[in-house]
């Protein structure tokens, strides 16, 4: 039960962190800041900032708890006591 | 079209020599690494055994196509900043399809979206699915196709048409024999020659407008803003409304996780842990570029509205080459140029094997799974190359920009596919029923809603924003999430149908792909989550039918 909520929460949270990262441009839509952040405009530059290194930050993450959720999902298995082990290739 | 002044090598021969040389390059490699390769599953995904670096690589190089030389930096000047934010979102496509669905598929030992839907919905669905792919294959090859006649239009000087005719049929001709061989490996050493032929060149061109960043040309150009605001103030303009940049999320968001050649890639992975590494490299190299295509659309702009340099309409997609040529040597445009075909031989061949894949297999082969080995190859070749020559045939008219039909096919993969896809692996109960209901209505309102078949059925009236999908796709998409929805849980309720439904084999599926040994009734199961879906679907495809105000 636990690996299994865990895995929902990871993939629903872990999508909204990404689009949300991905579409800074939206919410400056929304909310407008005129100000200016290394010589651009605030709503020019972080979005282009967040699409690069923001996603590239949520990628090493999502890889590092994915990881972590399969092992879980994989130590359940085997309290199940199955016997034929059946791991990933 | 309009010609201003005629934008050509004035040395064609050394722009040919560079792209034969590349060809010659792409052509070793493919022999090369095919004598590794002996069965049809190698074919496809490499032999499952591809490291995560040249993965990564082979990922960012299927997605980057030749609207990254040539599109993305016409739209700039057409459209600015939006455009510039609409393709910011792109890059989330290969760490989403990896997050939600892709691990499982690769688990499952899928080799592509389709065989996916034929194990979970059954083969009509399958091949209903298979069929608007083709579609979607066609459409982003015709954006390819567009761009291989304009870059030879500006290499040689000729005309569109024949440009379009004489190298279209050559480089098809040249994915059906040996374009299949080493994809992946071509793919990733395409990518570094995109990479470089990209940036270096730009960062020269930066100098010359005399920007004092140029050592680093995606981030290094703010010295240029204030007399771009000077001479152009509403270049960083937003323009559209929070719903436009919205209705980006069903198209193409959403669009990039139903997209056939892109998800292929995540199956060459050698295991999962590997799949998530190069998730990573993808993202790192592909915003790399991105940003440099933000800086090379700038320079352009910057350069119309200060240096009195004039682009016709007409010759807006050809933005990047003629920034090349106004200000580098002839050799560094011939090298541009040579990059431009790479870019777009690596998504044009992920296109055309995706098509011939999908007729031979997902089509041919569910309905007549007796017929020989040697006939199927066969009709896979002759699928490549017919895919290959409608896309020729299409791009005789072409729309306006050859962006706008990739994108367009982005949201009808997200229309007739992601949703099947998405809810088929985390929905135990979706159903036949409720996928064939989503594809085939979903698919026709959005091609009824597009500008192409009834001109005067348009959600906007804005030629651009209709013709790019974005308002098709954010009511499209969310109406066949309601209906795969909505349609499964009402059959999956009527005892006459319990007999035509698999419901033990899906739910056995899903539990396995996900990883789990054993079966349990509350996993995947969560009417809840399903209602919530369908409610803010039904609250998107609402408010995409309210005025644009456009």
């Amino acid at each position: 039960m636990k690996a299994y909520k865990k895995e929902v929460q990871f993939t629903i949270w872990m999508t909204a962190a990404f689009i949300l990262v991905g579409n800074v441009g939206l919410v400056f839509s929304i909310f407008p800041v005129d100000a200016m952040l290394l010589g651009f405009p605030v709503m020019y530059i972080v979005p282009i900032l967040m699409g690069w290194f923001g996603v590239f930050f949520l990628t090493i993450v999502a890889g590092k708890i994915g990881n972590r959720i399969d092992d879980e999902i994989d130590s359940e298995n085997d309290a199940l006591g199955v016997s034929d082990e059946v791991k990933d290739v | 079209m309009m010609e201003t002044e005629n934008w050509q090598l004035s040395n064609p021969i050394l722009g040919l020599a560079v792209v034969g040389a590349t060809f010659l390059l792409f052509y070793i490699v493919g022999f090369v690494s095919n004598r590794k390769s002996s069965s049809a599953k190698d074919l496809y995904t490499g032999g499952g055994n591809v490291g995560a670096f040249t993965n990564g690589l082979a990922m960012a190089a299927t997605y980057m196509s030749l609207a990254t030389f040539l599109g993305i930096t016409a739209l700039i000047l057409q459209l600015q900043v939006p455009f510039i934010m609409l393709w910011i979102q792109l890059i989330l496509a290969i760490p989403l399809i990896t997050i939600i669905y892709g691990t499982s598929l690769r688990r499952m030992g899928a080799f592509s979206p389709t065989h996916f839907i034929r194990d979970r919905y059954g083969v009509t669905a399958s091949i209903i699915a298979a069929l608007f792919m083709i579609l979607v294959s066609i459409m982003y090859a015709l954006g390819q196709m567009i761009g291989i006649a304009i870059t030879f239009e500006t290499l040689l000087g000729i005309p569109y048409l024949t440009g379009l005719f004489v190298f279209g049929i050559i480089i098809v001709g040249y994915i059906t024999i040996g374009g299949m061989a080493g994809a992946t490996n071509n793919a990733a050493i395409q990518m570094v020659i995109i990479a470089l032929m990209f940036i270096l060149p730009l960062g020269a061109i930066m100098k010359a407008v005399g920007a004092t960043g140029w050592y680093f040309p995606p981030l290094f150009y703010s010295d240029m803003v204030p007399a771009m605001l000077e001479s152009l103030p509403t270049f960083f303009d937003y323009q559209f409304s929070p719903k436009w940049y919205f209705s980006i999320i069903p198209a193409l968001t959403i669009g990039a996780l139903g997209l056939p050649h892109l998800a292929m890639r995540v199956y060459t992975a050698s295991n999962l842990k590997s799949a998530r590494s190069a998730m990573v490299w993808f993202a790192f190299i592909l915003g790399l570029v991105f940003s440099a295509t933000y800086a090379m659309g700038f320079v352009g702009v910057y350069a119309t509205a200060t240096q009195g340099l004039v682009i016709s309409d007409g010759d807006a997609d050809k933005l990047t080459i003629i920034l090349n040529l106004v200000y580098n040597p002839e050799w560094v445009t011939a090298l541009v140029i040579a990059g431009a075909i790479s870019a777009g031989l690596s998504t044009l061949s992920g296109n055309l094997l995706a098509i011939g894949a999908l007729i031979s297999q997902d089509i041919i082969a569910t309905l007549k799974p007796n017929i020989p080995q040697r006939l199927s190859l066969r009709i896979g070749f002759i699928a490549i190359f017919a895919g290959g020559l409608v896309s020729i045939l299409l791009a005789i008219q072409p729309p306006a920009f050859l962006v706008v039909s990739i994108l367009w096919a982005f949201g009808l993969a997200g229309v007739t596919n992601a949703p099947l896809i998405i809810v088929g692996v985390w929905w135990k109960e979706a159903n036949k029923f409720g996928a064939i209901a989503a594809s085939v209505v979903g698919g026709a309102i959005y091609i009824i809603v597009s500008p192409f078949v009834f001109p005067s059925i348009v959600l906007t009236g804005h030629g651009v924003t209709d013709g790019m999908g974005l308002s098709g796709a954010m009511l499209a998409v969310p109406i066949s999430f309601i209906l795969l929805i909505v349609v499964s849980y009402i059959t999956n309720r009527m005892p006459g149908l319990q007999s035509k439904l698999t419901k033990q084999s899906d739910i056995e599926l899903i539990e396995r792909i996900h990883g789990w040994k054993d079966i349990k009734s509350y996993r995947y199961n969560s009417t809840v989550g399903a209602g919530i879906t369908v409610v803010v679907s039904a609250a998107v495809a609402i408010w995409a039918l309210m005025p644009w105000g456009m």
